[in-house]
This record gives C-alpha cells, sequence and structure tokens, in this order.
C-alpha cells in the first residue's frame, strides 16, 4: 500500500512541481501519464525515495519515507520497492542468476538464490540465467528487470516506461506480467508511462499536468 | 559478496587489469629481488671478513687483492716471498696471521694451500674425517663434496690455474681426508690442503711452464726467479723422492696472508708502513667492501628508482582503468543503489577492486622476483661459487614493500571511489 500527500518538488526556483495525491492498496494498478517534462519520472523517483521533496508525505506501508535518513532509506527501498526502468540496467559482469541473487543480498544481507530460481522460471527465462545481461535480448532483459523487482517482495513496483523500447508483442507480455504478478506477490503498482498501447488497459489513471 | 562483485567486475575487463597486473607484478618483482639481493650480499660480504683485519699481498689493485683472497671471485694480484711476508706474520701486533697459496682447481674449484687455522676462522670445522697434515692431503668444503659428491678416501688430480680446463697435473693425485661442515661462507666452496702441497705440486713441471709462458701460474715465482727457481727447482726434483717440501723451504712464494691484529694500531699504521718498505701491499678489507658496496649503490639505486617509477605507473594505470569504466559503470552503480546499496559499499567496491589488483600483483610479484633471484643464483653460483636463497623471506622489508603497493591502491582508486560515493542515483536514471 502506498499513499502520498502534498506533494512538491523542485530543481530551482523557477520549476516547482505540484503532484496530485495518489492512494494505491496492494494488488491493485495505478497509471501515471502526462507529457513529457511534466514530472513523471521525477513523480516516480520521489516514490521511490530517490528524490527527496521539498514538501508532503509518502506513506508506504506506515512508514513515511520522507523523513528517513539517507541511509535507512536505501535499506527500506531495497526491501520494500522494486523498480523496473525503460531500459534494463544489471550489472554486467554478473550473470542474469547473479543479478537476482545480488539484489537480495544488497536489501536483506542474504542470497535468495531458490526465490530468484522460482521467478526466472514464473517469468520463462530459466534458460538465460547463467548467460551475461548483455547477451539477452531487450524483451528479455525486461523481463530479467521485472524478476529483479519482485525480488525482496515489494510492498510497491514502480514501473518508469516499461514499455516503450519494446514491440506490441512484447509490451503487451511485460504489462500482463507487471500486473498478474504484482496481484500475486501483494503488491502496489505504479506504471509511468506515455505509451498509448496500454493506457486503455487501465482505469485507474493519473495525468500529469 | 562485494569482494566477489569486485572481483567480476576487474575481470570484465581482463586486458586493463592484466596491463595493471603486469606493471605492478614487474615493479614489486624487481624491488624484491634489490632487497634480497642487497640484504644477502651484505651478510656474504661481511660474514667472509669477520676476523680479518688486514690482508697483505702483492701490489696492484687493493679492491683485486680482497676479492681474490678473501671472496677467492678475482685472480691474484701476483706473489709475494713467504720469507719477506713471514717478518709481518710474527709481529707482535699480530694475532693469527693465515697465509694462502693459490694453486690448482678440481672441477673449476680452488684448491687453496693454507694452514688449518683457515678452517677454524671461517668456523667450519670437520665433519668427517680429518684436518690434512701432510702434503697432497685436503679438506673439501661442504658444498663441494655435496655437489661433487666427493667422500673420505678419494683421490683426484687438480688442473692447473683457476680454469676447469686447464691443463691437469698428473704427476701428484690430491687424496681426501676430511670434509668440512657447510658455513654458507667461501669456505663452503674450496679444496684446502697445505701450502708446501702447492710449491711441491708446481715446483715439479717447471721446465714444461718455461715452454708456456703465458700461464699464468699461481702460487710461485714469475718474473724476477725464474733463474733461480729453476736451480732451485733442479735441486727439488732430485729430492722430491725422498723427502717432502716443507714450510721451511726457503725462496717460496704465497699468494697472501689475513691478518687479524692484536693491537689494533696496525690496522691504521700498517697500509702506509709496508707500501712505503716493501714491494707488498696492506689493504683493509672493510674498506674496500665498502668501497665497492657503494659501486653497486649507484646500481641498485638507480634500479630502485626505476621499480618505484614502475609502480607509480601502474598506480596511474589502475587510476585511467577505473575512472574509465566509471563512465559506463555509473548506471550500475545507480542500480546497486536502487537495490539497496549504500553509499558507503560502492565505495568499499572500487577500492576492492584497486586493492584486489595490487594484491595480486603483489603476490605474483614476489613470486616472480624469487624466481629471477634463482636464475640469478644460479648464474652467479657458476661464474663465482656464490649462491642467494630465494625463499628467504625479509618480512620487515616486504611488508613495507606489501603496504606501499596497497597504498598505490589506495590513491590511485582514490578519486573513483569518491565519485562512486557522490553519485546522484536520480539524476543518473533519468539521464540513462
Amino acid at each position: 500500500m502506498i499513499s502520498t500527500k502534498n506533494i512538491t518538488f523542485s530543481y530551482n526556483k523557477d520549476q516547482i512541481f505540484i503532484l496530485p495525491d495518489l492512494h494505491c492498496d496492494a494488488g491493485n494498478t495505478i497509471l501515471i501519464t502526462g507529457d513529457s517534462g511534466k514530472g513523471k519520472t521525477t513523480y516516480l523517483h520521489i516514490l521511490a525515495g530517490l528524490l527527496r521533496p521539498s514538501t508532503g508525505i509518502i506513506e508506504i506501508d506506515k512508514t513515511n519515507i520522507v523523513t528517513l535518513s539517507e541511509s535507512k532509506n536505501d535499506k527500506f527501498r531495497g526491501q520494500n520497492i522494486g523498480i523496473v526502468f525503460q531500459k534494463s540496467h544489471f550489472v554486467s559482469a554478473l550473470t542474469v542468476l547473479e543479478n537476482l541473487e545480488i539484489a537480495s543480498w544488497l536489501a536483506t544481507g542474504k542470497k535468495n538464490s531458490a526465490r530468484a530460481k522460482k521467478l526466472l522460471e514464473q517469468l520463462d527465462i530459466t534458460s538465460q540465467s547463467d548467460k551475461l545481461p548483455s547477451q539477452l535480448s531487450i524483451g528479455q532483459q525486461q523481463r530479467v528487470s521485472i524478476a529483479r523487482a519482485l525480488m525482496n517482495e515489494p510492498k510497491v513496483l514502480l514501473a518508469d516506461e516499461p514499455t516503450s523500447s519494446l514491440d506490441d508483442r512484447n509490451a503487451e507480455k511485460v504489462i500482463e506480467l507487471l500486473t498478474s504478478l504484482s496481484k500475486e506477490y501483494k503488491a502496489a503498482l505504479i506504471i509511468v508511462t506515455h505509451d498509448s498501447r496500454i493506457k486503455e488497459k487501465f482505469s485507474n489513471r493519473i495525468t500529469l499536468v | 559478496m562485494i569482494t566477489k562483485l569486485a572481483w567480476r567486475n576487474i575481470w570484465f575487463k581482463p586486458l586493463n587489469t592484466i596491463l595493471s597486473i603486469i606493471l605492478l607484478t614487474s615493479s614489486v618483482a624487481i624491488i624484491t629481488v634489490l632487497v634480497l639481493l642487497e640484504k644477502q650480499f651484505e651478510e656474504k660480504f661481511n660474514s667472509n671478513i669477520d676476523g680479518v683485519d688486514l690482508v697483505l699481498g702483492a701490489q696492484g689493485s687493493p679492491l683485486q687483492l680482497i676479492l681474490s683472497s678473501v671472496y677467492q671471485v678475482d685472480a691474484p694480484t701476483g706473489n709475494i716471498s713467504y720469507d719477506s711476508a713471514k717478518v709481518w706474520m710474527q709481529h707482535p701486533f699480530i694475532k693469527k696471521a693465515i697465509p694462502l697459496a693459490f694453486g690448482d682447481n678440481y672441477k673449476g674449484y680452488k684448491i687453496l694451500g693454507t694452514t688449518p687455522d683457515y678452517l677454524e676462522k671461517y668456523g667450519a670445522k670437520i665433519s668427517k674425517g680429518k684436518i690434512f697434515e701432510k702434503n697432497f692431503e685436503v679438506v673439501v668444503g661442504g658444498e663441494i663434496a655435496q655437489k661433487l659428491n666427493l667422500k673420505v678416501g678419494d683421490e683426484f688430480f687438480g688442473s692447473h690455474g683457476d680454469a676447469a680446463e686447464g691443463e691437469v697435473h698428473d704427476l701428484y693425485s690430491y687424496k681426501i681426508v676430511g670434509i668440512a661442515e657447510t658455513t654458507g661462507r667461501v669456505v663452503d666452496n674450496l679444496i684446502l690442503c697445505t701450502i708446501p702441497s702447492v710449491w711441491q705440486m708446481h715446483g715439479n713441471h717447471e721446465e714444461e711452464e718455461l715452454h708456456n709462458p703465458e700461464h699464468g701460474e699461481e702460487g710461485h715465482i714469475h718474473e724476477d726467479g725464474d733463474e733461480h727457481f729453476q736451480h732451485e727447482h733442479d735441486h727439488d726434483e732430485h729430492a722430491h723422492e725422498e723427502k717432502e717440501t716443507t714450510l721451511d723451504e726457503k725462496g717460496m712464494e704465497i699468494t697472501a696472508v689475513l691478518l687479524q691484529f692484536r693491537n689494533k694500531m696496525g690496522i691504521v699504521t700498517w697500509p702506509r708502513i709496508i707500501a712505503q718498505n716493501t714491494k707488498m701491499q696492506a689493504v683493509s678489507p672493510a674498506i674496500e667492501v665498502n668501497r665497492l658496496v657503494s659501486m653497486f649503490g649507484i646500481g641498485i639505486d638507480a634500479l630502485r628508482y626505476l621499480a618505484y617509477g614502475i609502480m607509480l605507473i601502474s598506480g596511474i594505470s589502475i587510476f585511467i582503468a577505473l575512472f574509465n569504466t566509471l563512465k559506463e559503470r555509473k548506471n550500475e552503480f545507480a542500480l546497486l543503489r536502487v537495490n539497496g546499496a549504500k553509499r558507503y559499499q560502492l565505495l568499499t567496491l572500487v577500492m576492492i577492486e584497486s586493492l584486489l589488483l595490487c594484491v595480486v600483483g603483489f603476490i605474483f610479484g614476489t613470486i616472480l622476483g624469487r624466481v629471477a633471484l634463482m636464475f640469478i643464483s644460479t648464474s652467479a653460483e657458476k661464474d663465482f661459487k656464490f649462491s642467494f636463497n630465494p625463499y628467504e623471506f625479509i618480512w620487515e622489508k616486504e611488508g613495507v614493500l606489501f603496504l606501499l603497493t596497497i597504498f598505490v591502491g589506495i590513491l590511485a582508486a582514490l578519486i573513483p571511489a569518491i565519485k562512486a560515493y557522490q553519485l546522484n542515483i536520480s539524476k543518473t536514471l533519468a539521464n540513462a
């Protein structure tokens, strides 16, 4: 569950983002849309605790992440927030499986190999688990990103333009996986997108203006 | 896990890594060799001059006299008359005087005529058999006995001079009566006999010798005494069947005398007195060794600066490698942060990558340095009968070297690590 109140943010004095409040329960999905430059990615980064807002409250399971210290914030993010990016980033020297394992190690101090393997199986990429991420196709990479975001059973799953670099078939598959897995693992799913292919699929929409 | 990630990261760019490691390895290897060489060299040199205050020998290069008579590595300066040397050897200032007469060699190992005091001076006890007493009885140094597999009771012929290929003296054979302990000093690589053995061995083929004037021979007269010697030698030839040559023989020559003083005044005054009054010279081995070491020192210093230079370059190479990949790895770092990594963990990651290179370089360097020393030792052994021990660890100096290597690693990683620490995740991800 995630909810926000009165969030404002500014990179400099000229431009102030006033971001709408949102509330998303576990298993539900909210779509954040809007034109370029309206602060979609900024909003996502604020929700993820990567940026600190000027004012406001962000509550994730009764914890206000705005007031957390930086290192506590890092830890909280690792354990409770999963993020899928527009372009997949990986630790390029580690294999697919190790990339998932390190995500659990960084958050909890333990390598959760069993869960990593289960997720890879669910996402149908078990055969790629010993390859380097760069050897995978973009669609496969995006699926590994989803697996990694779900590694620590997050309360909130954030997706930043998860479909923009994918073709129709892969885009549909990724959205399908995101929604079904977030329901299965009881995570609140927030997707930031301007991709018209997926807008129609969700009724719960916030548009930034 | 961070260490594992660091290890994987450094091998993800193998060329950069190998370059850095090669540079580190070579600088560490050079310094290791220098440290070991310098210490063992000094040890060997100094242990051999213990108890020798002055060396009395023929005029010529003082350094050559020391090298030949104390270390047995150079040709001798010439011969001195035993009768005139005796005047100084029996002086009340003198505590102990050990005469040396260079004779032949056996398979490249010098046969040295001397007195039992020589063994005693080097602390070489007889481990098997007894000390030489009669002419042509020899005591063999511990290392030779082991290398040539010699036993008490063996007999052999010496070759003339100091070259293994020299003419074989087959008139008299040497008989091994004793084997000395290994001491780590020059005596290990010598075959020792009485001085009259050397005289007698060479007394008997003088005629033949005259036909080969270029033959450099130690142990008897070359220039001024030839005629006289010829005469004496004739006499000797008649006599040698019946009696052995003894130390009391008149007009004989020796190569050098090692002198130990009772009265230390002599060490200072004798070199001048002897140079002014005789055709001999008296040289202090301590002074000459210092001179030699300081001559070597320039070369060693130059090599050492070179090694530090290479280490600096390897530091720069690590820095460049880390700094260059930093740009590509920004996203990776941001990602690690998103997954819950703390700032200091990224700092540690970069540091560990650099330190791993340094530790690997140091280990390889230490090993390579010792392999190099092994080769140096083998060739020094062949040329100078001088060996080094590559397995010795000088913890103090090599520890400092290790710390220095680590320091270079930390220094090289400092800026990249701080940059990783200060990384702005949001900005990095937004621009990706």
